[in-house]
């Protein structure tokens, strides 16, 4: 796995809001226009976002980057607490400023012919750059998808463009096969025998996949999530524990090489 | 200087045997080494540099979630992760040696030996300027505040780490003592050349969903506007009692912020958790303390030291 060159400049822009429409309950589609971290990011990176200019709360928060189209970015994100609340109030026209492109994002080896993209509720944010970067370059993309219901399905519009393949599964069957997600990777791992997976979502779903990849044989990559303060590298506050020691998510990662993660059940992840 | 600007001001201060070009520092534990700041900082323009805390040898750090969000700030318990003082001198120093600006290195230590191990260590290194010792760190079981909340370990750490450095040394209070005066007044005997405060208020966060606390060590530092009322006090009541040059810190967003630390007595001030809500931050202070200067007719920014009426 090649590591960030530390040298990559990290950018300070000032972005505008183009759109901010609500997909699906408690999820939005922010749409901001940044030329400039547009022109570079990579699928998988993120940009470290200030919601805030007032003292109610002062850090940013870390959003993937969904999509790139032209000069805007998108972003999937999920109404969770103080941050994302606020974050849903901005209306077109608004100014905003982000830290950027940030982070390790997907790595697409020479030679892939088909790749499984596995994204568990919002983790399908990460993957809609990665599905049409993929697809461009000409691999066969299957899509398993997994959320609570149908319309958490969050990305579809992306992956039914890029992926050759979608499978959904919902936990209460309103779509797809009921169930977990995992269910489907079992068997899309034996019957479109993937060359590499790439994951995304709650971690105790992600660590099933990377260990179902792992039995395949099939190498995989896995997104993770930290809480993060600095976002680049500075503060050590979203560690994860590697085989090559302690790396930081935000500049090591969020993708990691899954066999590289050491999973340690004594993290508490960051609640979803 | 552009004469239309006004008047030049003189924003040089002195610590120790160090002289800064303006009194706007980075605080221990928020700028890494700097190099992570490159692109949103101009070193040179910064009054020093104080890198992460250093002990002798690497340090894991406290188990994940390190950090939790509160009102106006925030708590951590990243545990002094560090990759020990040998790396250090490896990888950051070399770097750092190459950046026209002043280097504070933070001192941890588990033990007085720890501590004195880490300073002679670093005594050897030309491209370290000064030295602050943390005997204030809230994150670690072992040594870290403990040394700083005792008048007689407090003055034992300076002591032992003075006779093995010719070096400035800034020995880092805590804020978490009943009487932070005495604390200062004992390690200014013992031949500190400054002492700088205040480290992170000792704090908890409890999840009311889980009932679990929001860090995975229970209890951590606070930091950030917070806490600044409370680090402005103590730094206006240590200035009073000791006659060393203050460094001050906690909750410093932005250049009026800095204003109110050196009017309460500071020399000089550090920039912590702003540099994550803005990694340019410290930019800004240095940029804004010299306008403020300017627009108030001040022709030194050491002018403003202790300068708070009764
Ligand atoms: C690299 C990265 C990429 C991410 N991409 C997306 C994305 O594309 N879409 C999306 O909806 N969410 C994403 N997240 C999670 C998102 O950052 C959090 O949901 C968000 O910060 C929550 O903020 P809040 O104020 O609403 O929640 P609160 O719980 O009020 O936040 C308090 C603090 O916790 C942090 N935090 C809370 N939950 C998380 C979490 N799950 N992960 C990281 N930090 C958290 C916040 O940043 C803040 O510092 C990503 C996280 C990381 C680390
Ligand atoms: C993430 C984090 C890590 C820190 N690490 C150290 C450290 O290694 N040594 C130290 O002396 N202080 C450390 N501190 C304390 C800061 O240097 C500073 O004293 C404190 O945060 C108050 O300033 P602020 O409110 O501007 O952040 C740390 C603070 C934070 C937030
Ligand atoms: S968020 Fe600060 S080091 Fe990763």
């Amino acid at each position: 796995m090649t590591l960030p060159a530390e040298t990559e400049r990290k950018l300070l822009e000032r972005v505008t809001v183009l759109a901010n429409d609500r997909v699906t309950e408690g999820v939005g589609l922010l749409v901001l226009e940044s030329p400039r971290v547009a022109r570079v990011v990579r699928p998988g990176q993120f940009v470290h976002l200030r919601i805030s200019t007032g003292t109610d709360f002062v850090l940013r928060r870390p959003f993937s980057i969904h999509r790139v189209e032209e000069d805007r970015l998108h972003i999937l994100y999920q109404v969770l607490g103080t941050g994302t609340r606020a974050l849903a109030e901005k209306r077109r026209g608004e100014e905003m400023d982000l830290i950027g492109p940030l982070g390790h994002g997907w790595h697409i080896p020479d030679g892939v012919a088909h790749a499984l993209l596995v994204a568990g509720g919002l983790g399908a944010a990460p993957m809609g750059m990665l599905a049409e970067e993929l697809s461009a370059a000409g691999v066969a993309v299957t899509v398993a998808q997994g959320a609570p219901c149908a319309d958490r399905l969050v990305g579809r519009g992306v992956f039914d463009a890029t992926a050759r393949r979608v499978e959904t599964a919902t936990d209460d069957g309103s779509e797809g096969q009921r169930g977990f997600v995992t269910a489907l990777v079992e068997s899309l791992l034996v019957s479109d025998r993937p060359d590499i997976v790439y994951v995304c979502g709650p971690e105790p779903m992600a660590r099933i996949v990377t260990a179902q990849a792992a039995a395949a044989s099939v190498p995989c990559q896995v997104s993770l999530e930290r809480l993060m303060a600095c976002g680049i590298g500075a503060c050590l506050s979203c560690v994860v524990t590697t085989r090559d020691g302690q790396r930081r998510a935000c500049v090591d990662g969020p993708v990691f090489d899954a066999e590289s993660v050491v999973w340690d059940t004594s993290e508490i992840p960051p609640k979803h | 200087m552009d004469s239309s600007k006004g008047i030049n001001v003189d924003m040089r201060v002195r610590i120790g045997a160090l002289e800064l070009r303006n009194p706007v520092m980075t605080a221990s534990g928020t700028f890494a080494s700097g190099k992570e700041y490159a692109d949103f900082v101009d070193l040179s323009r910064l009054g020093a540099v104080v890198t992460k805390g250093v002990s002798m040898k690497p340090w894991a750090g406290n188990a994940s979630p390190r950090i939790a969000e509160t009102a106006s700030g925030m708590l951590n318990s990243i545990g002094l992760q560090n990759p020990g003082v040998e790396a250090f001198c490896a990888k950051d120093l070399p770097w750092l040696a190459t950046q026209d600006v002043p280097v504070i290195v933070n001192v941890s230590g588990h033990s007085l030996a720890e501590y004195v191990a880490v300073a002679e260590r670093l005594d050897s290194e030309s491209a370290v300027d000064a030295l602050e010792v943390n005997i204030s760190c809230p994150n670690v079981d072992e040594g870290g505040m403990a040394f700083g909340t005792d008048c007689t370990s407090a003055a034992d750490v300076t002591r032992a780490v003075r006779a093995v450095t010719s070096k400035t040394l800034i020995v880092k209070l805590s804020p978490n003592v009943t009487d932070v005066t005495e604390i200062a007044r004992a390690v200014e005997a013992e031949g500190a050349d400054a002492v700088s405060l205040i480290n992170t208020l000792l704090g908890m966060a409890i999840d009311t969903d889980t009932w679990k606390p929001k860090l995975a060590r229970s209890v951590g530092g606070l930091s950030g506007p917070a806490i600044k009322p409370v680090a402005v006090r103590m730094v206006w009541q240590v200035a009073s009692a000791v006659s060393i040059p203050v460094v001050g810190m906690g909750g410093i967003m932005n250049a009026e912020d800095a204003v109110e630390f050196m009017l309460a007595g500071a020399t000089a001030v550090a920039v912590g958790t702003a540099n994550f809500v803005d990694p340019g931050a410290t930019m800004r202070v240095v940029d804004g303390l010299e306008q403020y200067c300017r627009l108030r007719g001040l022709d030194r920014v050491s002018a403003m030291t202790g300068a708070v009426s009764r």
